[in-house]
């Protein structure tokens, strides 16, 4: 099935402790794909991983998995036609028959007048992305780690439930003009919920080194919101000051990403940006930038077609200042690529990945003591677009909401629905939060990294029974 | 492939393992998207992998690469057995498995004309030319098209012996017009939202969707939705077509009766569940004309198969019956832990991934309204078509629910268009406000193509029949703030 021309140095590269593959390897083998290809130019994309998640409910561990994979993705261009492809297989039968699919699709399909041509070679960044106990993190000690949740969640009388995950990968992009980059980069998430009978809290964290997780220590932050939030009330809908925990504005900042913070929305008219450039569009303590260098945000150095990412403050003090490009969205507009290009077949354009909302100067407990009457809510669940263009979005409060008076949290509150405009809640943000916290959002992969904040009159809308 | 599989069981036993189970899996895919008459994306995708699940002193360990050779699938059975020592160390029940007889068998999805015969260049044009007509109404800024298919090869087999081979094809096709106007977007589907109607069978269903018949009402309804009213607030009567009612039964009684839910293995992701174990056979989920199966062997149906990924047979049952909170999806694992029977549900993204309790095509059984009839027997409401927004909280109760479009209905007659359509409530108050049903030819298997669950997170194929659905008193015009 496979053939060995690739096997055996792979296999070689999986040190314990070491990326799932070495640079010089990922080369080689996206040098004999762009090889293959019979086409005027081609680019290619491998991403090797090696991940694990140790997964527990009901105060045990109920399922625990491993997957390594990889995948390359070839796209060629002739004239002014493109095909790509993709395969999980790296043997040299595998690349033949890559390159003869991508070849064919680019003949048959229609000339494309926007269509751009690979990245030119650059020189990337170093971004110090890797961690050794990250890559190394054994089935052994994660459940070890915890461990000591479990048993805490089961003297306590409650139950544990969450997940412990670690990855390493790497990232490797080369085409045919002579660009080869390549990054190595680990990840580790946290995410634990705790219940009672009636109530619930969580905690979720996500650091490059797994040495970085105090599970235990956080493990301790959900049990005290779960034993906090006992018995809730519920409350009227309506509109209430809100202490919005990290989570819980990065959960709604990440919907600014889809709604208009690429070009292409902004180009096809649906961004929220689209024809505001320059002007301002929310509240002026509200600078949002895409900062692949600010070592919480999980970022790479550079994008899904090799070009370097870029630093681009979006938005600046509530006035609309950049949206991200791609290659094709650079070329619609005439301007340069940021760094942005998502991977193939990237529907949606341009991306930002790394999103920074600057903070301010109180602690969490500041904006909860300096907050006469409120709601804390520690994370928000199921949000979804109602409005693209007003950037409303509904969604629940989850897994601890309190009743704040006189600067204290009073008890736990039935879980609430809201309908609010993004762009409003940091326009009537009144406290900035000063300690920032990464999200990095499953599915897109791409990071929010927010600091608390207070909101007045947040809108809520409905309640649930629990 | 037999070697590979047998290697994979053999040293899963010898490892310590008391039971095993490997999937090899080739998948393949083809995705084209069109907008405004040029080819935005079209991508080939094919992956081959193998994923050893092994139960070692009662506790799971699962290991999985996209290298299917014996060498790695002996490596990947060794891992998984480590793995589940490591998990036993955390266990307190041992798992149990309900019993099964082990089939050996061959099973595909009937298809009248495979998709990936069908040569690329006809895809496009049908596409372009589709994108086209839509192009033309003013007010549309993008016109687009788009086709997905998806050929799934796997092969199956368990240290009880069974050994399953199954091929799987899904086909999936659309249009969807963008609207924009002053401080506005609008979106129109056809025949419904994510990209359209996906189902288990060939290029036959793009035939019948008969893309550009429909592309001209797609586009100017698009464009008439910028100066259309917005949805007023208010309680009303409401009537839901059937892909709206399949996205509601998706969210509000697919979900919540998946066992593994109601037992928290998902607590700290998808959620729980307000179908607890003590509601079975007592709950008044709905109205006496609610009735609701999971049955994967429904005809066309997305989620369709002839085994799961436990081997056990595709099969039918009760979710609702009359209104009464009847069972739940179920798998060899949670079945014994209320005492049934797995129900053959459990489902893997990948051969990468392991098998979760996941949705089939879980469907609300055709009442006996004439669509027309229903219109005009209804004096004030709202018609709601195609979803647009949907949110359910983690045990989910609480919903709100937008739709592209809604006709008011007045005096049993269907009037203005209106846009921003929402409505909201609590999930069995709301069956238990529906009163009538659409009968069979009002009656469609809906695809839904991106449903996620699990950790990490899987994205699963699943539907839901349903036809138009009538509910009375709904709050609507929630949230569309001016």
């Amino acid at each position: 099935m496979s053939g060995p021309v690739h096997r055996a140095p792979l296999e070689a590269a999986r040190a314990a402790e070491g990326p799932p593959l070495l640079a010089d390897e990922a080369e080689g083998v996206l040098r004999e794909s762009l090889s293959m290809a019979e086409a005027d130019q081609a680019e290619a994309i491998l991403e090797a991983q090696d991940s694990s998640l140790t997964r527990f409910a009901n105060n045990e561990i109920h399922q625990n998995v491993t997957a390594r994979d990889h995948a390359l993705t070839l796209r060629v261009i002739v004239g002014k036609r493109s095909g790509t492809a993709t395969t999980h297989r790296l043997d040299s039968s595998a690349l033949r028959q890559l390159a003869d699919r991508a070849l064919a699709i680019a003949r048959l399909s229609p000339e494309d007048p926007d269509l751009p041509e690979p990245a030119p070679p650059a020189l990337v960044p170093k971004l110090d992305a890797f961690e050794a106990a990250t890559a190394g993190s054994t089935p052994e000690a994660r459940a070890d780690a915890i461990g000591s949740v479990l048993r805490g969640a089961r003297e306590a009388g409650l139950n544990a439930a969450g997940a412990l995950s670690t990855s390493a990968s790497l990232l490797a992009v080369a085409n045919r003009r002579g660009l080869f980059v390549s990054q190595p980069e680990t990840y580790s998430n946290f995410t634990c919920t705790v219940r009672s009978q009636n109530s619930s809290g969580w905690v979720d964290r996500h650091r490059r080194d797994v040495r970085a997780l105090d599970v235990a220590k956080l493990g301790q932050i959900a049990v005290e919101k779960a034993e906090r939030s006992r018995d809730p009330q519920p409350i009227e809908p309506g509109r209430y000051t809100v202490v919005l925990e990290p989570a819980a504005v990065s959960e709604l900042v990440s919907f600014l990403t889809s709604l208009g913070l690429g070009a292409q929305a902004e180009l096809e008219g649906r961004s929220f940006m689209a024809g505001r450039m320059g002007q301002p569009i929310t509240g002026e303590r509200a600078t949002l930038t895409d900062d692949p260098f600010d070592p919480r945000a999980f970022g790479k150095p550079f994008d899904y077609e090799g070009t370097p990412r870029r630093r681009v403050v979006l938005v600046e003090n509530g006035i609309a200042r950049a949206v991200v490009h791609d290659r094709r969205t650079a070329k619609k507009s005439g301007a340069e690529s940021t760094g942005h290009a998502c991977p193939p077949p990237a529907t949606e354009g341009p991306q930002p990945y790394s999103l920074v909302l600057a903070g301010g100067d109180q602690s969490l407990s500041d904006l909860v003591s300096s907050t006469e009457r409120g709601i804390l809510v520690t994370r928000f669940w199921y949000c979804r677009v109602v409005d693209p263009k007003k950037t409303i979005v509904t969604g629940m409060t989850r897994d601890g909401t309190f009743l704040i008076e006189r600067g204290k949290l009073v008890r736990g509150l039935r879980n609430l629905r809201f309908n609010e405009s993004v762009l409003e809640v940091l326009r009537r943000a009144d406290a900035w939060g000063r300690e920032l916290e990464p999200t990095v959002f499953d599915y897109t992969y791409n990071c929010v990294v927010a600091p608390a904040l207070r909101v007045p009159e947040f809108n809520f809308t409905g309640v649930s029974p629990f | 492939m037999d070697e590979i599989l047998d290697r994979a069981l053999n040293a899963a036993q010898l490892a310590g393992a008391s039971y095993a189970d490997v999937r090899l899996v080739e998948s393949r895919s083809q995705f084209i998207e069109v907008k405004n008459r040029q080819v935005s994306a079209l991508q080939e995708s094919g992956t081959m992998g193998i994923g050893v699940r092994v139960l070692v002193d009662g506790a799971w360990g699962f290991a999985a690469s996209a290298d299917p050779s014996t060498a790695e699938a002996e490596r990947c059975a060794a891992l998984a057995v480590r793995i589940a020592r490591a998990s036993a160390r955390f266990r307190i029940d041992p798992v149990t498995l309900s019993p099964l007889a082990p089939a050996v068998t061959r099973w595909e999805t009937p298809i009248e004309v495979d998709p990936f015969t069908v040569p690329l260049a006809d895809k496009i044009a049908l596409l372009v030319d589709a994108s086209g007509i839509m192009e033309r109404e003013s007010g549309v800024k993008v016109a687009q098209g788009n086709m997905q298919f998806w050929e799934d090869r796997k092969s199956f087999a368990s240290t009880e012996g069974a050994r399953i081979e199954q091929r799987i094809v899904n086909s999936g096709a659309g249009l969807t017009a963008f609207a924009v106007g002053d401080d506005d977007f609008q979106v129109r589907s056809y025949p419904n939202s994510f990209g359209g109607q996906y189902e288990s069978c060939g290029y036959e269903l793009v035939r019948r969707l008969d893309l550009k018949g429909h592309a001209a009402e797609t586009a100017a309804t698009a464009a008439a939705l910028l100066t259309a009213p917005v949805c007023p607030a208010g309680v009303t009567t409401i009537l839901l077509d059937g892909a709206q009612v399949s996205l509601q039964l998706h969210e509000s009684c697919g979900h919540p009766t998946e066992l593994d839910r109601v037992l928290g293995h998902e607590a700290n992701y998808a959620g729980t569940s307000f179908l607890t174990t003590d509601h079975l056979g007592k709950l008044r989920y709905g109205s006496e004309v609610v009735n609701i199966v999971t049955d994967a062997t429904t005809p066309r149906g997305l989620g369709s198969f002839g085994f799961d990924d436990e081997g056990v047979p595709a099969q039918r049952a009760d979710l609702v019956r009359k209104g009464r909170f009847a069972g739940y999806l179920t798998s060899r694992e949670t079945a014994p832990l209320v005492g049934l029977a797995s129900n053959g549900t459990m489902r893997a993204e990948s051969w990468a991934h392991i098998p979760l309790v996941r949705m089939t095509n879980v469907n609300l059984e055709p009442g006996t309204w004439k669509l027309e009839d229903l219109i005009a027997d209804t004096q004030d409401g709202i018609h709601m078509i195609t979803n647009r927004s949907w949110s359910i909280d983690d045990k989910r109760y609480n919903f709100q629910f937008g739709t592209e479009v809604g006709y008011e209905i007045k005096q049993g007659k269907r009037g203005r268009l209106l846009k921003n359509c929402t409505y909201t409530g609590i999930t069995p108050e709301f069956w238990n406000r529906c009163d009538a049903v659409c009968d069979a030819s009002d009656w469609e298997i809906w695809g839904t193509p991106n449903c996620g669950k699990g950790q990490p997170s899987q994205t699963m194929r699943t539907a839901q029949g349903a036809s138009s659905t009538r509910f009375r008193d709904v709050q609507v015009g929630v949230g569309a703030r001016s």
